[in-house]
Protein backbone atom coordinates (compact mmCIF):
# COMPACT_ATOMS: atom_id res chain seq x y z
CA UNK A 1 0.00 0.00 0.00
CA UNK A 2 1.36 3.86 -0.93
CA UNK A 3 2.03 6.15 1.91
CA UNK A 4 -1.39 7.56 0.28
CA UNK A 5 -3.67 5.32 1.28
CA UNK A 6 -3.21 5.42 5.11
CA UNK A 7 -4.13 8.88 6.66
CA UNK A 8 -0.78 8.68 8.69
CA UNK A 9 2.47 6.46 8.25
CA UNK A 10 5.10 7.05 10.56
CA UNK A 11 8.37 5.06 10.22
CA UNK A 12 11.56 5.20 13.26
CA UNK A 13 14.44 3.32 12.61
CA UNK A 14 16.87 3.48 15.35
CA UNK A 15 20.73 2.25 15.53
CA UNK A 16 23.37 1.84 18.35
CA UNK A 17 26.32 4.64 17.73
CA UNK A 18 29.20 4.27 20.19
CA UNK A 19 26.47 3.28 23.21
CA UNK A 20 23.86 5.88 22.14
CA UNK A 21 20.83 5.08 20.08
CA UNK A 22 20.20 7.37 17.40
CA UNK A 23 17.56 7.53 14.42
CA UNK A 24 18.70 6.06 11.02
CA UNK A 25 15.98 6.83 9.51
CA UNK A 26 13.06 8.61 10.67
CA UNK A 27 9.51 9.82 8.26
CA UNK A 28 6.31 10.32 8.95
CA UNK A 29 3.35 11.76 6.93
CA UNK A 30 0.02 13.10 6.88
CA UNK A 31 -1.92 11.80 10.15
CA UNK A 32 0.83 11.23 12.43
CA UNK A 33 3.76 13.06 13.68
CA UNK A 34 6.81 12.61 15.94
CA UNK A 35 8.90 15.29 17.32
CA UNK A 36 12.95 14.98 17.65
CA UNK A 37 13.55 12.72 20.74
CA UNK A 38 14.19 13.57 23.77
CA UNK A 39 16.97 11.61 26.04
CA UNK A 40 16.43 11.79 29.23
CA UNK A 41 19.07 11.59 31.71
CA UNK A 42 22.71 9.85 30.16
CA UNK A 43 20.77 6.60 29.20
CA UNK A 44 21.51 7.68 25.70
CA UNK A 45 18.13 6.62 24.87
CA UNK A 46 15.78 8.33 23.02
CA UNK A 47 12.46 8.68 23.48
CA UNK A 48 10.15 9.59 20.86
CA UNK A 49 6.38 10.85 21.23
CA UNK A 50 3.97 9.89 18.48
CA UNK A 51 1.65 12.85 17.64
CA UNK A 52 -1.77 12.01 16.08
CA UNK A 53 -2.06 15.65 13.93
CA UNK A 54 -5.93 15.92 13.78
CA UNK A 55 -6.37 15.39 17.14
CA UNK A 56 -8.15 12.33 17.27
CA UNK A 57 -9.05 9.12 15.18
CA UNK A 58 -12.18 9.27 12.53
CA UNK A 59 -14.47 7.54 10.51
CA UNK A 60 -12.73 5.35 8.31
CA UNK A 61 -9.73 6.35 9.34
CA UNK A 62 -6.25 4.12 8.61
CA UNK A 63 -3.04 4.46 10.44
CA UNK A 64 0.70 2.87 10.09
CA UNK A 65 3.55 2.57 12.60
CA UNK A 66 7.18 0.63 11.42
CA UNK A 67 9.39 0.46 14.05
CA UNK A 68 12.91 -0.77 13.55
CA UNK A 69 15.63 -1.29 16.74
CA UNK A 70 18.70 -2.03 15.21
CA UNK A 71 21.48 -4.53 16.78
CA UNK A 72 22.26 -3.47 20.32
CA UNK A 73 19.59 0.16 20.27
CA UNK A 74 17.21 1.09 22.18
CA UNK A 75 14.02 2.87 22.16
CA UNK A 76 11.31 4.47 24.27
CA UNK A 77 8.38 5.27 22.33
CA UNK A 78 4.72 6.47 23.48
CA UNK A 79 2.53 8.94 22.66
CA UNK A 80 1.91 12.68 23.30
CA UNK A 81 -1.69 12.06 24.50
CA UNK A 82 -4.61 9.24 24.68
CA UNK A 83 -5.84 7.93 21.12
CA UNK A 84 -9.64 9.17 20.30
CA UNK A 85 -11.31 6.97 18.49
CA UNK A 86 -14.81 8.96 17.60
CA UNK A 87 -18.13 7.91 15.89
CA UNK A 88 -17.44 5.33 13.08
CA UNK A 89 -20.40 4.91 11.62
CA UNK A 90 -19.26 3.38 8.57
CA UNK A 91 -15.76 2.06 8.69
CA UNK A 92 -13.83 1.37 11.63
CA UNK A 93 -10.35 2.81 12.43
CA UNK A 94 -7.42 0.59 11.55
CA UNK A 95 -3.85 1.35 13.25
CA UNK A 96 -1.11 -1.08 12.20
CA UNK A 97 2.40 -1.41 13.38
CA UNK A 98 5.05 -3.67 12.61
CA UNK A 99 7.79 -3.79 15.08
CA UNK A 100 11.60 -5.24 14.38
CA UNK A 101 13.59 -5.77 17.45
CA UNK A 102 17.07 -6.64 16.13
CA UNK A 103 19.48 -8.86 18.14
CA UNK A 104 20.00 -7.36 21.74
CA UNK A 105 17.93 -4.33 21.11
CA UNK A 106 15.79 -3.09 23.69
CA UNK A 107 11.94 -0.97 23.11
CA UNK A 108 9.76 0.05 25.45
CA UNK A 109 6.34 1.05 23.97
CA UNK A 110 4.08 2.43 26.45
CA UNK A 111 1.22 4.31 24.75
CA UNK A 112 -1.75 6.65 26.40
CA UNK A 113 -5.01 4.64 26.45
CA UNK A 114 -6.99 4.36 23.68
CA UNK A 115 -10.21 6.02 24.15
CA UNK A 116 -13.75 4.62 22.43
CA UNK A 117 -16.11 7.32 21.99
CA UNK A 118 -19.61 6.73 21.47
CA UNK A 119 -20.36 4.70 18.99
CA UNK A 120 -16.71 3.62 17.38
CA UNK A 121 -14.99 0.93 16.31
CA UNK A 122 -11.49 0.24 16.54
CA UNK A 123 -9.45 -1.96 15.02
CA UNK A 124 -5.29 -2.40 16.06
CA UNK A 125 -3.18 -4.75 15.06
CA UNK A 126 0.46 -5.42 16.36
CA UNK A 127 3.21 -7.92 15.17
CA UNK A 128 6.02 -7.31 16.84
CA UNK A 129 9.43 -10.00 15.66
CA UNK A 130 12.38 -10.19 17.84
CA UNK A 131 15.82 -11.51 17.77
CA UNK A 132 17.27 -13.83 20.69
CA UNK A 133 18.58 -11.66 23.07
CA UNK A 134 16.23 -8.94 22.51
CA UNK A 135 14.04 -6.94 25.28
CA UNK A 136 10.28 -5.97 25.04
CA UNK A 137 8.06 -3.74 27.16
CA UNK A 138 4.57 -3.24 25.57
CA UNK A 139 1.51 -1.65 27.18
CA UNK A 140 -1.97 -0.81 26.29
CA UNK A 141 -5.09 0.14 28.33
CA UNK A 142 -8.23 0.35 26.18
CA UNK A 143 -11.42 2.92 28.41
CA UNK A 144 -14.67 4.36 27.46
CA UNK A 145 -14.82 7.59 26.58
CA UNK A 146 -17.14 9.92 28.36
CA UNK A 147 -20.49 10.77 26.46
CA UNK A 148 -23.01 13.69 27.87
CA UNK A 149 -25.76 10.80 28.06
CA UNK A 150 -24.26 7.60 29.20
CA UNK A 151 -21.39 9.17 31.64
CA UNK A 152 -18.27 6.82 31.21
CA UNK A 153 -20.37 3.74 30.62
CA UNK A 154 -19.52 1.14 27.25
CA UNK A 155 -20.85 3.54 24.42
CA UNK A 156 -18.54 2.48 22.06
CA UNK A 157 -18.96 0.56 19.78
CA UNK A 158 -16.03 -2.20 19.67
CA UNK A 159 -12.28 -1.94 21.05
CA UNK A 160 -10.15 -4.57 19.44
CA UNK A 161 -6.77 -5.12 20.03
CA UNK A 162 -4.59 -8.56 18.09
CA UNK A 163 -1.01 -8.49 19.41
CA UNK A 164 1.21 -11.11 17.63
CA UNK A 165 4.64 -11.27 19.10
CA UNK A 166 7.41 -13.83 17.16
CA UNK A 167 10.66 -14.61 18.75
CA UNK A 168 13.13 -15.85 16.07
CA UNK A 169 10.22 -16.41 13.60
CA UNK A 170 8.21 -18.51 16.20
CA UNK A 171 5.21 -16.97 17.33
CA UNK A 172 5.29 -16.78 21.19
CA UNK A 173 2.39 -14.20 22.14
CA UNK A 174 -0.99 -14.64 20.46
CA UNK A 175 -3.15 -11.96 22.74
CA UNK A 176 -6.67 -10.76 20.66
CA UNK A 177 -8.89 -8.38 22.87
CA UNK A 178 -12.00 -7.93 21.45
CA UNK A 179 -14.80 -5.76 23.84
CA UNK A 180 -17.57 -5.40 21.43
CA UNK A 181 -20.51 -3.47 24.37
CA UNK A 182 -22.79 -3.83 20.74
CA UNK A 183 -23.23 -6.82 20.77
CA UNK A 184 -21.87 -8.20 24.41
CA UNK A 185 -22.86 -7.86 27.71
CA UNK A 186 -19.81 -6.43 29.63
CA UNK A 187 -20.31 -5.87 33.23
CA UNK A 188 -20.50 -9.65 34.04
CA UNK A 189 -18.90 -11.93 36.03
CA UNK A 190 -15.43 -13.34 34.47
CA UNK A 191 -16.39 -10.56 31.83
CA UNK A 192 -15.39 -6.37 32.53
CA UNK A 193 -17.00 -7.07 35.99
CA UNK A 194 -17.54 -4.05 38.01
CA UNK A 195 -15.20 -2.61 35.52
CA UNK A 196 -14.51 -0.15 32.59
CA UNK A 197 -10.95 -0.01 32.19
CA UNK A 198 -8.73 -2.91 30.88
CA UNK A 199 -4.84 -3.22 30.40
CA UNK A 200 -2.30 -5.38 29.29
CA UNK A 201 1.33 -5.04 29.94
CA UNK A 202 3.56 -7.96 28.25
CA UNK A 203 7.59 -7.78 28.78
CA UNK A 204 10.01 -10.52 26.94
CA UNK A 205 13.69 -11.15 27.85
CA UNK A 206 16.05 -13.61 28.42
CA UNK A 207 16.31 -12.81 32.28
CA UNK A 208 12.93 -13.34 33.06
CA UNK A 209 12.49 -16.21 35.73
CA UNK A 210 9.69 -17.25 37.85
CA UNK A 211 11.81 -15.38 40.85
CA UNK A 212 11.20 -12.43 39.06
CA UNK A 213 7.50 -13.15 38.29
CA UNK A 214 6.91 -14.07 42.18
CA UNK A 215 8.78 -10.18 43.26
CA UNK A 216 6.25 -8.46 40.12
CA UNK A 217 3.79 -10.10 42.15
CA UNK A 218 4.43 -9.11 45.46
CA UNK A 219 4.76 -5.39 43.98
CA UNK A 220 1.43 -5.53 42.56
CA UNK A 221 0.04 -7.05 45.64
CA UNK A 222 0.96 -4.08 47.75
CA UNK A 223 -0.29 -1.36 45.83
CA UNK A 224 -2.85 0.32 47.06
CA UNK A 225 -6.16 1.13 44.14
CA UNK A 226 -9.53 -0.27 43.53
CA UNK A 227 -8.49 -2.65 40.52
CA UNK A 228 -7.89 -6.33 39.54
CA UNK A 229 -4.63 -7.74 38.12
CA UNK A 230 -2.78 -10.45 37.68
CA UNK A 231 0.55 -11.89 36.48
CA UNK A 232 1.92 -15.09 34.35
CA UNK A 233 4.32 -16.76 32.78
CA UNK A 234 4.45 -16.92 28.95
CA UNK A 235 5.30 -20.02 26.92
CA UNK A 236 8.80 -18.24 26.72
CA UNK A 237 11.11 -16.36 29.22
CA UNK A 238 8.56 -13.46 29.59
CA UNK A 239 5.20 -12.46 31.44
CA UNK A 240 1.79 -11.00 30.79
CA UNK A 241 0.01 -8.73 33.25
CA UNK A 242 -3.35 -8.00 33.36
CA UNK A 243 -5.25 -5.07 34.82
CA UNK A 244 -9.12 -4.13 35.33
CA UNK A 245 -9.80 -0.86 36.51
CA UNK A 246 -12.07 2.02 36.52
CA UNK A 247 -8.78 4.62 36.08
CA UNK A 248 -6.04 4.95 33.91
CA UNK A 249 -3.96 5.74 36.73
CA UNK A 250 -4.59 2.84 38.46
CA UNK A 251 -3.45 0.85 35.65
CA UNK A 252 -0.52 2.92 34.85
CA UNK A 253 0.31 2.74 38.58
CA UNK A 254 0.40 -1.04 38.26
CA UNK A 255 2.65 -0.93 34.89
CA UNK A 256 5.07 1.29 36.33
CA UNK A 257 5.57 -0.44 39.24
CA UNK A 258 6.45 -3.47 37.08
CA UNK A 259 8.21 -1.56 35.00
CA UNK A 260 10.49 0.31 37.89
CA UNK A 261 11.30 -2.98 39.27
CA UNK A 262 12.52 -4.86 36.09
CA UNK A 263 14.30 -1.41 35.42
CA UNK A 264 16.13 -0.67 38.92
CA UNK A 265 16.85 -4.37 39.10
CA UNK A 266 18.11 -5.37 35.26
CA UNK A 267 19.78 -1.46 34.13
CA UNK A 268 20.41 -0.02 38.10
CA UNK A 269 17.97 3.15 37.56
CA UNK A 270 14.76 4.49 37.42
CA UNK A 271 12.94 4.48 34.08
CA UNK A 272 12.37 8.01 32.38
CA UNK A 273 9.22 10.44 33.83
CA UNK A 274 7.59 10.46 30.14
CA UNK A 275 6.73 14.08 31.30
CA UNK A 276 3.96 15.07 28.39
CA UNK A 277 2.06 18.45 29.52
CA UNK B 1 -25.98 -49.21 14.83
CA UNK B 2 -23.16 -47.02 15.04
CA UNK B 3 -20.12 -48.26 16.60
CA UNK B 4 -18.28 -45.05 15.90
CA UNK B 5 -20.50 -42.65 18.15
CA UNK B 6 -19.72 -45.29 20.78
CA UNK B 7 -16.01 -44.56 20.09
CA UNK B 8 -16.61 -41.17 21.08
CA UNK B 9 -19.17 -41.39 23.74
CA UNK B 10 -16.30 -43.00 25.19
CA UNK B 11 -14.42 -40.23 25.08
CA UNK B 12 -17.00 -37.70 26.52
CA UNK B 13 -17.27 -39.64 29.39
CA UNK B 14 -17.15 -38.19 32.71
CA UNK B 15 -14.91 -41.69 33.64
CA UNK B 16 -12.56 -41.04 31.01
CA UNK B 17 -8.98 -40.43 32.67
CA UNK B 18 -8.39 -36.91 30.94
CA UNK B 19 -7.44 -34.90 34.28
CA UNK B 20 -10.38 -32.73 33.53
CA UNK B 21 -11.29 -33.55 37.08
CA UNK B 22 -8.12 -31.93 38.80
CA UNK B 23 -8.58 -28.16 36.63
CA UNK B 24 -11.24 -25.74 37.52
CA UNK B 25 -10.12 -23.35 34.88
CA UNK B 26 -10.18 -20.17 37.09
CA UNK B 27 -13.52 -21.42 39.02
CA UNK B 28 -12.12 -22.29 42.25
CA UNK B 29 -11.18 -18.42 42.57
CA UNK B 30 -14.08 -17.32 42.18
CA UNK B 31 -15.49 -19.87 44.74
CA UNK B 32 -12.39 -18.72 47.29
CA UNK B 33 -13.76 -14.67 46.50
CA UNK B 34 -17.29 -15.80 46.92
CA UNK B 35 -18.42 -14.90 43.68
CA UNK B 36 -19.71 -18.45 42.39
CA UNK B 37 -21.49 -19.41 45.96
CA UNK B 38 -24.57 -21.38 44.47
CA UNK B 39 -26.01 -23.08 41.24
CA UNK B 40 -27.23 -19.70 40.15
CA UNK B 41 -24.01 -17.59 40.10
CA UNK B 42 -22.36 -20.98 38.88
CA UNK B 43 -24.78 -21.42 36.07
CA UNK B 44 -23.82 -17.90 35.44
CA UNK B 45 -20.13 -18.27 35.52
CA UNK B 46 -20.16 -21.30 33.45
CA UNK B 47 -22.68 -19.77 30.57
CA UNK B 48 -19.65 -16.63 30.50
CA UNK B 49 -16.85 -19.43 29.89
CA UNK B 50 -18.81 -21.53 27.44
CA UNK B 51 -19.59 -18.18 25.31
CA UNK B 52 -16.19 -16.60 25.49
CA UNK B 53 -13.40 -19.23 26.35
CA UNK B 54 -15.37 -22.50 24.63
CA UNK B 55 -16.63 -20.01 21.57
CA UNK B 56 -13.66 -18.10 20.48
CA UNK B 57 -10.43 -21.03 21.31
CA UNK B 58 -11.18 -24.39 21.51
CA UNK B 59 -14.89 -24.66 19.78
CA UNK B 60 -13.30 -22.56 17.10
CA UNK B 61 -10.20 -24.36 17.32
CA UNK B 62 -11.83 -28.02 16.80
CA UNK B 63 -13.86 -25.90 13.48
CA UNK B 64 -10.47 -25.12 12.08
CA UNK B 65 -8.54 -28.24 13.22
CA UNK B 66 -11.59 -30.16 11.33
CA UNK B 67 -11.99 -28.52 8.31
CA UNK B 68 -7.67 -28.64 8.13
CA UNK B 69 -8.19 -32.76 8.67
CA UNK B 70 -10.69 -32.71 5.26
CA UNK B 71 -7.99 -30.39 3.26
CA UNK B 72 -5.11 -32.72 4.79
CA UNK B 73 -3.94 -29.54 5.81
CA UNK B 74 -1.86 -31.20 8.97
CA UNK B 75 0.58 -27.75 9.15
CA UNK B 76 -2.74 -25.92 9.79
CA UNK B 77 -3.26 -29.01 12.59
CA UNK B 78 -0.35 -28.27 14.44
CA UNK B 79 -0.59 -24.12 13.99
CA UNK B 80 -3.63 -24.49 15.95
CA UNK B 81 -2.31 -26.57 18.79
CA UNK B 82 0.03 -24.02 18.78
CA UNK B 83 -2.19 -20.79 18.87
CA UNK B 84 -4.42 -22.73 21.50
CA UNK B 85 -1.86 -23.15 24.10
CA UNK B 86 0.02 -19.63 23.64
CA UNK B 87 -3.05 -17.47 23.70
CA UNK B 88 -3.64 -19.29 26.83
CA UNK B 89 -1.82 -16.00 29.10
CA UNK B 90 -2.79 -17.89 32.22
CA UNK B 91 0.25 -20.13 33.03
CA UNK B 92 -1.57 -22.89 34.94
CA UNK B 93 -4.50 -23.32 33.21
CA UNK B 94 -2.50 -23.58 30.13
CA UNK B 95 -0.36 -26.61 31.86
CA UNK B 96 -3.57 -27.89 32.81
CA UNK B 97 -5.68 -28.22 29.07
CA UNK B 98 -1.29 -29.21 27.80
CA UNK B 99 -1.58 -31.90 30.82
CA UNK B 100 -4.91 -32.95 29.69
CA UNK B 101 -4.02 -33.36 25.86
CA UNK B 102 -0.93 -35.02 26.86
CA UNK B 103 -2.99 -37.99 28.86
CA UNK B 104 -5.67 -37.79 26.04
CA UNK B 105 -3.64 -38.44 23.15
CA UNK B 106 -1.73 -41.08 24.74
CA UNK B 107 -4.98 -43.23 25.52
CA UNK B 108 -6.43 -42.11 22.21
CA UNK B 109 -3.32 -43.80 20.75
CA UNK B 110 -4.02 -46.98 22.68
CA UNK B 111 -7.45 -47.15 21.72
CA UNK B 112 -8.01 -46.01 18.26
CA UNK B 113 -5.80 -46.57 15.24
CA UNK B 114 -5.54 -43.34 13.82
CA UNK B 115 -2.50 -42.25 11.55
CA UNK B 116 -2.62 -38.52 13.40
CA UNK B 117 -3.34 -39.42 16.35
CA UNK B 118 0.14 -41.63 16.01
CA UNK B 119 1.47 -37.74 14.46
CA UNK B 120 0.51 -35.85 17.21
CA UNK B 121 1.72 -38.23 20.20
CA UNK B 122 5.15 -37.96 18.05
CA UNK B 123 4.82 -34.40 17.53
CA UNK B 124 4.29 -33.86 21.34
CA UNK B 125 7.26 -36.07 22.28
CA UNK B 126 9.25 -34.29 20.14
CA UNK B 127 8.36 -30.97 21.69
CA UNK B 128 7.27 -30.01 18.40
CA UNK B 129 3.59 -29.57 19.66
CA UNK B 130 2.09 -28.66 23.06
CA UNK B 131 -0.88 -31.13 22.95
CA UNK B 132 -4.80 -30.15 23.30
CA UNK B 133 -7.73 -32.15 24.19
CA UNK B 134 -9.35 -29.76 21.53
CA UNK B 135 -7.21 -30.93 18.75
CA UNK B 136 -7.52 -34.51 19.86
CA UNK B 137 -11.18 -34.26 19.41
CA UNK B 138 -11.10 -32.93 16.00
CA UNK B 139 -8.80 -36.08 14.82
CA UNK B 140 -11.10 -38.54 16.25
CA UNK B 141 -13.96 -37.12 15.38
CA UNK B 142 -13.23 -36.88 11.70
CA UNK B 143 -11.82 -39.93 12.01
CA UNK B 144 -15.19 -41.66 13.23
CA UNK B 145 -16.87 -39.46 10.49
CA UNK B 146 -18.76 -37.93 13.18
CA UNK B 147 -19.76 -34.28 11.65
CA UNK B 148 -17.66 -31.36 12.29
CA UNK B 149 -20.91 -29.75 14.40
CA UNK B 150 -21.52 -32.35 16.63
CA UNK B 151 -17.46 -33.11 17.27
CA UNK B 152 -17.74 -29.53 18.97
CA UNK B 153 -21.29 -30.16 20.71
CA UNK B 154 -19.34 -33.39 22.24
CA UNK B 155 -16.34 -31.09 23.16
CA UNK B 156 -18.44 -28.61 24.82
CA UNK B 157 -20.86 -31.01 26.23
CA UNK B 158 -17.94 -32.69 27.83
CA UNK B 159 -15.97 -29.63 29.31
CA UNK B 160 -19.91 -28.48 30.75
CA UNK B 161 -20.30 -31.94 32.79
CA UNK B 162 -16.09 -32.32 33.95
CA UNK B 163 -16.88 -28.36 35.59
CA UNK B 164 -20.25 -28.81 36.55
CA UNK B 165 -18.98 -32.18 38.51
CA UNK B 166 -15.63 -29.95 39.54
CA UNK B 167 -18.82 -27.37 40.91
CA UNK B 168 -20.47 -29.92 42.99
CA UNK B 169 -17.13 -30.82 44.99
CA UNK B 170 -15.90 -26.88 45.46
CA UNK B 171 -18.86 -25.11 45.61
CA UNK B 172 -20.29 -27.21 46.58
CA UNK B 173 -23.65 -27.70 45.07
CA UNK B 174 -25.87 -31.06 45.49
CA UNK B 175 -25.91 -33.52 42.62
CA UNK B 176 -29.33 -32.78 41.46
CA UNK B 177 -28.48 -29.27 41.13
CA UNK B 178 -25.66 -29.91 38.64
CA UNK B 179 -27.79 -32.31 36.84
CA UNK B 180 -30.08 -29.72 36.35
CA UNK B 181 -27.75 -27.65 35.60
CA UNK B 182 -26.01 -29.63 32.65
CA UNK B 183 -30.02 -30.38 31.52
CA UNK B 184 -30.14 -26.76 31.26
CA UNK B 185 -27.12 -26.15 29.51
CA UNK B 186 -28.29 -28.20 26.35
CA UNK B 187 -29.87 -25.61 24.19
CA UNK B 188 -26.95 -22.91 25.51
CA UNK B 189 -24.42 -26.16 23.69
CA UNK B 190 -26.24 -25.85 20.27
CA UNK B 191 -26.40 -21.95 20.07
CA UNK B 192 -22.90 -22.28 21.21
CA UNK B 193 -22.11 -24.44 17.88
CA UNK B 194 -24.22 -22.37 15.64
CA UNK B 195 -22.34 -18.65 16.98
CA UNK B 196 -19.03 -21.16 16.35
CA UNK B 197 -19.93 -21.60 12.68
CA UNK B 198 -20.17 -17.87 12.19
CA UNK B 199 -16.72 -17.35 13.22
CA UNK B 200 -13.27 -17.40 11.53
CA UNK B 201 -9.71 -17.79 12.13
CA UNK B 202 -9.67 -14.00 12.60
CA UNK B 203 -11.96 -14.29 15.37
CA UNK B 204 -9.84 -16.87 17.56
CA UNK B 205 -9.00 -16.35 20.73
CA UNK B 206 -10.51 -13.38 22.28
CA UNK B 207 -10.17 -12.91 26.09
CA UNK B 208 -12.72 -12.69 28.63
CA UNK B 209 -10.35 -10.58 30.83
CA UNK B 210 -12.35 -11.00 34.39
CA UNK B 211 -12.15 -15.45 33.91
CA UNK B 212 -8.36 -14.88 32.28
CA UNK B 213 -7.45 -12.35 35.52
CA UNK B 214 -9.47 -15.44 38.10
CA UNK B 215 -7.44 -17.94 36.34
CA UNK B 216 -4.03 -16.02 36.63
CA UNK B 217 -4.72 -15.59 40.54
CA UNK B 218 -5.24 -19.17 40.61
CA UNK B 219 -1.68 -19.43 41.13
CA UNK B 220 -1.60 -17.61 44.24
CA UNK B 221 -4.89 -18.81 45.78
CA UNK B 222 -4.69 -20.26 49.48
CA UNK B 223 -6.59 -23.45 49.65
CA UNK B 224 -6.82 -25.56 46.27
CA UNK B 225 -8.33 -28.41 44.99
CA UNK B 226 -7.35 -28.30 41.99
CA UNK B 227 -4.29 -27.28 39.90
CA UNK B 228 -5.92 -24.68 37.99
Amino acid sequence: MSDSKWTGVLNIDIEDRGGRSVPKNVYFHDGLKVQRPIYHGNTGIPCYYILNVGGGYLDGDSYKIDVRVRENAKLTLTTLGATLIYKTPTKPVTQKTDIFLEEDSYLEYLPDPVIGYENASYRQFDNIYMKKGATLLYSDIVTPGWSSTKGQSFSYDMLQLKTNIYLEGKQVVYDHVKLEPAVQKMNVLGFMEDFTHLGTFIVLDEKIDDALINRLYEVIDELPGDFKAGISKLTTSGFTVRVLANKTQEIQSVISACHNLITKEWYDRIPNFLRKY
Amino acid sequence: MDKSLLSLFQLCDSNFPSGGFSHSFGLETFVQFDKVHDPDTFSQWLELFLNEQMVSADGLAIQIAYEALENDNLDKLWEMDHLLTIQNMSRETREGTKYMGRSMVKIADAIYDIENISLYKDRVKEKKSFAHTAIVFAIIGHHLKISKEETILYYLYTTVINLVQNAVRAIPIGQTAGQKIISDFQPKLIKAVEAIGQLEQQDFGTIAPGLELAQMQHERVNVRIFMS
